[in-house]
């Protein structure tokens, strides 16, 4: 059901509610892809922004932003990827993996519990309610609690600290859509493994674990967008050693607010893992979010 | 399913949910006591031996002006934004939902704002609002405009219409999703009637849409209420405290004055506000999983 409602959305307009394109409607159309197009580009006018700065001399920035003198360059990229000074590649590598980190835990916490739950009847309810129940919380309900708990734990400024921050962020959503996915296998075909002898596992991670795979597809790649961009838990839990993109590019921004080429540099190389996937996985994306799992 | 299979099946929901169980006790359990202990404790980041201060942080929270503030700037923000962006977003949807060209193309744009992370969208911002080298401050000045963007009476218009730009693409992408579902032979009917196109929307896309849009409207606010990235590295919460949201203050309360009590104390005062949603928030989850995603 998820992934066929996903499927139309990303291919387009099936039952639509105009009908079929007629010829004396042409001319409206082109007007639809006008307007929609105009729309479309201005949302994203920050960030076609920051990609034309990022392409130009320290010099012709200087020159304001109407400035029509052009000389491309890709020095801000070098300089972000490698320059002396600046921990981008640290940043970068810490985001990854946090996000894959965050990513494995959700499923392999998420993927059993939540077919026990669903299946197996452990924890009723609960379990379900419980998770839109902490998908409603606000993230900084949990910042005080978090700072002392990882204090105590010595994983402040640590990557596995934040792994497990955003998997707590995280499993809810995770558990949301799983569930959901349990739930669009039919269950004759586990019945069919249990008539055959299979235990409870093997049923789960040979049979049922597989037909799962475009839930899991969507929990992974959400999972892995969400933690990404996550900012208030790294301005949190990290100082240096564990910083993320976010926050080292935000902090970049505050303690300089110079050099506005390398940082636009740094910007746009970290909006590509999410923007990629919002292109090359988006009917998981589309699912996903509109099963009211979207995260702020 | 033989009785030795259920057997089997009865230990294995404990094997299999071990893992969580574990997870949610020492990582949700846990946080959440720790969190409301801490708003009885005159918990600091300088003085962690935290004597008992029973409801004192919740006296000194309501006399706060800082928090009363926040408050009201946070609601105030969360119904505007909302309001706006989910007409917006509704009006979006209609006009996208129907074939034209380059629709794939609009459409996967349209996403974007939703995946870039709100914190470098902030960083962003602050690029295309500088007053030097900033394309909307140089676009403004060109048309004989001179405004402060960051001034006490433009920033919050300000800070709305960036939210706008940012989340009306959520709202639409929730609406629109709805819009598939919808039962195109009702619609086909109204036509047939005769119905006039903005009849159509009001007396039948209205009506059918109400649980969708209700659901675009409830994740937006409650989004909105807790917003703290954009905000944070545009603003810091100023000038002064005129932008500080709820979550800007917990956290300055917390990590900036070191009173972790009292931020404690506020969080808890809008767990227990918000915990009443979470039946409706629930129920929804519950009916979607049966119709729309």
């Amino acid at each position: 059901m998820t992934t066929d409602a996903a499927t139309s959305l990303a291919t387009g307009s099936r039952g639509s509610l105009a009908t079929r394109p007629r010829s004396p409607r042409r001319r409206r159309l082109w007007g639809t892809s006008l307007v929609v197009g105009i729309i479309a580009i201005s949302v994203n006018v920050p960030w076609l922004n920051a990609v034309l700065v990022s392409f130009k001399t320290e010099g012709d920035i200087g020159r304001g932003a109407l400035s029509t003198h052009l000389a491309p360059t890709v020095d801000h990229y070098m300089n972000a990827l490698g320059a002396s000074g600046y921990d981008f590649p640290r940043f970068f590598l810490n985001s990854t993996l946090i996000a894959l980190g965050a990513v494995v835990l959700v499923l392999v916490i998420g993927v059993p519990g939540t077919y026990a739950a669903v299946r197996l009847g452990f924890g009723g309810r609960l379990i379900m309610n419980a998770s839109s129940g902490l998908r409603l919380l606000p993230a900084i309900f949990f910042a005080v609690p978090y700072f002392l708990l990882m204090s105590n734990m010595h994983l402040i400024d640590t990557v596995p600290g934040l792994i497990i921050a955003n998997t707590f962020l995280n499993l809810p959503l995770g558990i949301i859509l799983l569930s959901a996915g349990f739930r669009d296998i039919p269950i004759e075909v586990e019945e069919a493994a249990w008539v055959d002898g299979a235990s409870t596992y093997r049923t789960l991670f040979s049979v049922v674990v597989p037909m799962l795979a475009p839930s899991l597809v969507a929990v992974a790649v959400l999972v892995f967008i969400f933690t990404w961009n996550d900012y208030l838990f790294a301005l949190i839990l990290s100082s240096s050693n564990a910083t993320p993109i976010t926050l080292g590019a935000a902090n970049f921004v505050t303690s300089t607010g110079i050099r506005w080429g390398d940082i636009s540099a740094a910007t746009v190389l970290s909006t590509f893992p999410p923007v990629l996937f919002a292109i090359f996985a988006q009917r998981f994306l589309v699912s996903g979010l509109s099963s009211g799992a979207v995260k702020g | 399913m033989s009785v030795q299979n259920k057997a089997g099946a009865n230990r294995a929901k404990w094997v299999l949910g071990a893992p969580l169980i574990l997870f949610t006790v020492v990582f949700v359990a846990v946080p959440v006591f720790q969190g409301v202990q801490t708003s009885f404790y005159a918990l600091t980041l300088q003085d962690p031996s935290a004597p008992f201060a029973g409801l004192q942080n919740y006296r000194d929270l309501f006399s706060s002006p800082g928090f009363l503030n926040a408050a009201r700037f946070t609601v105030g923000f969360a119904l505007a934004v909302t309001t706006i962006e989910t007409i917006l977003g509704f009006g979006l949807a209609m006009v996208v939902n129907r074939t034209f060209p380059g629709k794939k193309i609009f459409f996967t744009l349209l996403l974007m704002p939703i995946m870039v992370a709100p914190a470098l969208l902030g960083v962003m911002f602050r690029l295309l609002l500088n007053g030097d080298i900033g394309l909307v401050p140089a676009l403004l000045d060109k048309i004989g405009l001179q405004i402060s963007l960051f001034a006490p009476d433009s920033v919050v218009p300000l800070l709305v219409v960036l939210d706008i730009m940012q989340w009306t693409p959520f709202t639409f992408l929730i609406i629109y999703a709805g819009l598939q579902s919808f039962p195109t032979d009702v619609l086909e009917a109204a036509q047939i009637d005769g119905a006039g196109r903005l009849r159509t929307v009001a007396s039948v896309i209205l009506p059918i849409m109400k649980p969708i849009i209700f659901a675009a409207v409830f994740l937006r606010l409650i989004d909105a209420i807790r917003t703290f990235d954009v905000i944070y590295v545009l603003t810091a919460g100023g000038p002064g405290t005129k932008t500080t949201t709820l979550s800007i203050f917990i956290y300055k309360t917390a990590f900036e004055s070191g009173g972790f009590g009292l931020a404690a104390a506020a969080s808890t005062v809008i767990m227990l506000l918000l915990l009443p949603l979470v039946p409706f928030l629930v129920k929804r989850i519950a009916r979607q999983e049966g119709d729309l995603a």
